[in-house]
């Protein structure tokens, strides 16, 4: 195996790499149009358009990284990491788009907060002309943007901490620096905290562009006029006249730039504080309880919050599913009705579309990253992430603008097979980000064990390496099953408006007035990933031993 | 200052690992445990520590019934933050992201700037590591990682210091030499210190030596 392993390394390269550094290229070449930045420079929205795109995608990542780190310091200090982390899955499978629809529901003017408090509290007998969900200032999109990026970013930690290695360290030097003096609390943020948040810096800069680039979710919940530019871009691109669309690629552009210039100021600033020589004043810290109480346990009230707006978006979507007349301010619908769902039963192509995509891109993602991470050397998988993870960084206004190209080219635009690869590219680099820690941190040694005891490679990966391993690679895939059906852009614009998703039906349909059908697809588009956690858990389970009797 | 250890019981839900331990180590004096691996040695000295809960998590989670008393008073109820016991480990344990000087500074008290940094160039110096304060300590010695794990844990100016095994990752030289060095340094420092070790060439005091036996 050792002799094929530098070709085949190459060849996977070059499957990935090619058409990822080609749709890139495609992508950037469209922005060498002078005309279209002349426009874009003269159009009256985009300045107005990018502040709120940076407002808002700042304030959302910035929240993300703290409350996340805030909740991790307290599982870690408490011992709680298990509990905090056990509720995960549903929350990271739960697709952006369905969380911003499900937030609209409980915060719209006639959403469920405001009925719950009327008329005893507010005493409002119509629905108030409030702009709560697609409020000019962008604090609906920032507040749906921060709940659903901070699972993801405790998701990824959760992935490092799992690290037989990195735990029992960490650990270890968590209760060195308490041996030194240091409160539990300002150990974690000393000693553990700079150790984890430096590997946490792909996952961020991932936050950070999608909270910069989001358009799904934006056009749910975000501002409407004018929008964030992502959303502005995305309305060009969509546009008849080829030269607005040109003006849509340069504002992905700008937009590129834009992320390129707050990833680079946020490091700055990381540095920066880095440097303050706060970390080592010595300070040990007040104790947190005072000595012979028992430390608080259990889990901080910040993610039980988290839990029940994820539980009330869960709820709203599934009776606003079945809903039927539901006049103002009452909490519960006058009538039930399963129309909506008949509805998405007449039309269940579209749900095969779904998860025959999710289906095949999750599986070709998975095999490809085992591939990858088994054969490529190590300096090779250091020196080509970035490429790896270009879709993740680049706009996706800007990506689906290279990925049409490149099908077009192919002669692949409309089509099933075009649509998979634009997903399998969407999807890869969650599924590789998802898998490396577990699969580059298993033990090199039980490999030379294997072979000593006369074990050919295969024998060793089926038998030893994978089923130890099986955990983090049905997680990955079920993370690249979830980000397939979470797609919005590349699914409309490859699939040439020939294909609908679960995902393009929820979001299209958000902007009329169906609710109930609205629901059934943001319900649809949640139940699908959650189905898939669930058996990936399921799969993933530890092999349970017979207890020991003493 | 003296070290009183009264240990009722130690175990976890499932199983007691021991059951009515007793010792007391004067100042400047070094108190060697020994026993077979699962005996129980190295939570011993996590229950005086205060890391129990770190040693293992769920069902075999250790729970100790102990009364640990530094210079009379008892202090088994305390944070370990507030035990003033320093351990060495295994390990050196450097903290990965931090120079070997930080390191160091890491456990000086809060202070004077200039104070502090005296402190840690002192202690480099003692350790025989003058200039190495800028280094990555991963590019140090696996002899020179532990002195740098003795200074910064004498640092912290502990009243008691525990160490797990410090000495069985060395080599033969290595470990004569260092094993030399801790135990210069603890009678200087006039603090009571427990060890637990292997190796019967480790043991620091025949007179103070205690053999743990499994007793489940």
């Amino acid at each position: 195996m050792t002799a094929f392993r530098l070709p085949f390394a190459t060849a996977l390269l070059l499957l990935a790499g090619l058409p990822l550094l080609a749709t890139a290229a495609l992508a950037l070449a469209a922005l060498l149009d002078a005309a279209a930045w002349r426009a874009l420079w003269e159009d009256p929205h985009w300045l107005r358009a990018l502040s709120l795109t940076l407002w808002t995608g700042l304030a959302s990542t910035a929240l993300a990284w703290w409350v996340s780190a805030a909740l991790l310091a307290q599982g870690f200090v408490r011992q709680s990491l298990g509990p905090l982390l056990r509720g995960l899955p549903v929350m990271l499978a739960t697709p952006h788009a369905a969380l911003a629809i499900g937030l609209v529901f409980l915060l719209a003017p006639s959403g469920w907060l405001l009925r719950a408090l009327s008329p005893w509290l507010t005493g409002f007998e119509f629905p108030p002309p409030w702009p709560t969900t697609q409020d000019p200032w962008g604090l609906g999109l920032i507040a749906a943007l921060t709940a659903k990026e901070i699972p993801f970013l405790l998701w990824t930690a959760a992935t490092q901490l799992q690290r037989d290695d990195l735990r029992q360290r960490w650990r270890s030097e968590h209760a060195l620096a308490q041996t030194l003096g240091y409160s539990p609390q300002r150990a974690f943020w000393r000693v553990v905290w700079p150790q984890l948040s430096a590997r946490l810096w792909w996952p961020l800069l991932a936050v950070l562009a999608y909270g910069l680039t989001v358009v799904d979710m934006a056009l749910v919940i975000g501002p409407a006029s004018p929008p964030t530019l992502a959303v502005l871009a995305w309305q060009w691109l969509q546009d008849a006249d080829l030269a607005v669309n040109a003006q849509g690629a340069a504002a992905g552009g700008v937009l590129t730039l834009t992320l390129l210039g707050t990833a680079l100021l946020w490091r700055g600033l990381q540095r920066l504080h880095r440097r303050g020589g706060q970390r080592l004043n010595g300070r040990r810290g007040a104790a947190s309880t005072p000595a012979g109480a028992q430390p608080p346990v259990g889990l901080p009230a910040s993610h039980l919050l988290l839990v029940g707006l994820y539980g009330a978006v869960l709820l709203a979507l599934a009776v606003g599913s079945i809903a039927g007349v539901w006049p103002f301010p009452r909490v519960w619908p006058e009538t039930l009705t399963w129309q909506a769902w008949h509805r998405v039963w007449d039309s269940r192509s579209t749900v095969g579309t779904t998860l025959g995509l999710a289906l095949a891109s999750a599986a070709l993602a998975l095999a490809w990253s085992v591939a990858w991470l088994e054969l490529a050397p190590r300096r090779w998988d250091t020196a080509l992430r970035p490429v790896l993870y270009l879709s993740l960084v680049l706009p996706a206004v800007l990506w689906v603008v290279g990925l049409y190209s490149l099908a077009l080219q192919w002669r692949l635009e409309g089509q099933w097979l075009g649509l998979l690869l634009a997903h399998t590219a969407m999807v890869l680099p969650y599924v590789l980000l998802a898998l490396s820690p577990a699969y580059l941190g298993f033990d090199a040694r039980y490999a030379q064990l294997s072979a000593s005891l006369g074990h050919g490679p295969w024998h060793f990966l089926w038998r030893i390496k994978w089923p130890l391993l099986r955990r983090a690679l049905a997680a990955s895939a079920a993370v690249g099953f979830a980000v397939s059906v979470a797609q919005y852009l590349p699914t409309l614009y490859i699939g040439a408006g020939r294909f609908s998703s679960v995902t393009t039906e929820a979001v299209n349909l958000a902007a009329g007035g169906q609710r109930s059908l609205t629901s059934a697809y943001a319900g649809l588009q949640f139940v699908l990933p959650v189905l898939a956690f669930a058996l990936a858990a399921w799969l993933g389970a530890p092999r349970r031993f017979k207890p020991a009797h003493p | 200052m003296t070290l009183q250890v009264h240990i009722t019981q130690l175990g976890s839900a499932q199983r007691v690992l021991l059951q009515g331990l007793r010792f007391e180590v004067p100042a400047g004096h070094i108190l060697t445990l020994m026993g077979p691996s699962g005996s129980g040695k190295s939570s011993v000295l996590a229950a005086i520590a205060g890391t129990l809960g770190s040693v293992a998590e769920g069902a075999q989670a250790l729970h100790a019934q102990a009364s640990v008393r530094l210079n009379g008073e008892d202090i088994s109820l305390r944070p370990t933050a507030q035990r003033g016991v320093g351990l060495l480990f295994q390990d050196a344990l450097l903290f990965a992201h931090l120079t070997v000087a930080e390191n160091l500074l890491f456990a000086v008290p809060p202070g004077p700037r200039a104070l502090r940094m005296a402190q840690v160039q002192q202690a480099l110096t003692e350790a025989g590591l003058q200039g190495y304060g800028e280094r990555d300590p991963a590019t140090l010695s696996g002899g020179q990682r532990a002195r740098v794990a003795l200074m910064r844990a004498l640092l912290a100016q502990p009243k008691a210091l525990l160490l797990d095994e410090p000495f069985s990752k060395l080599d033969t030289t290595l470990r004569d030499q260092f094993r030399a060095f801790v135990f210069e340094h603890i009678r200087a420092r006039q603090i009571p210190a427990v060890l637990v070790t292997h190796d019967a060439a480790d043991v620091a005091d025949p007179d103070r030596l205690m053999v743990l036996n499994h007793a489940g």
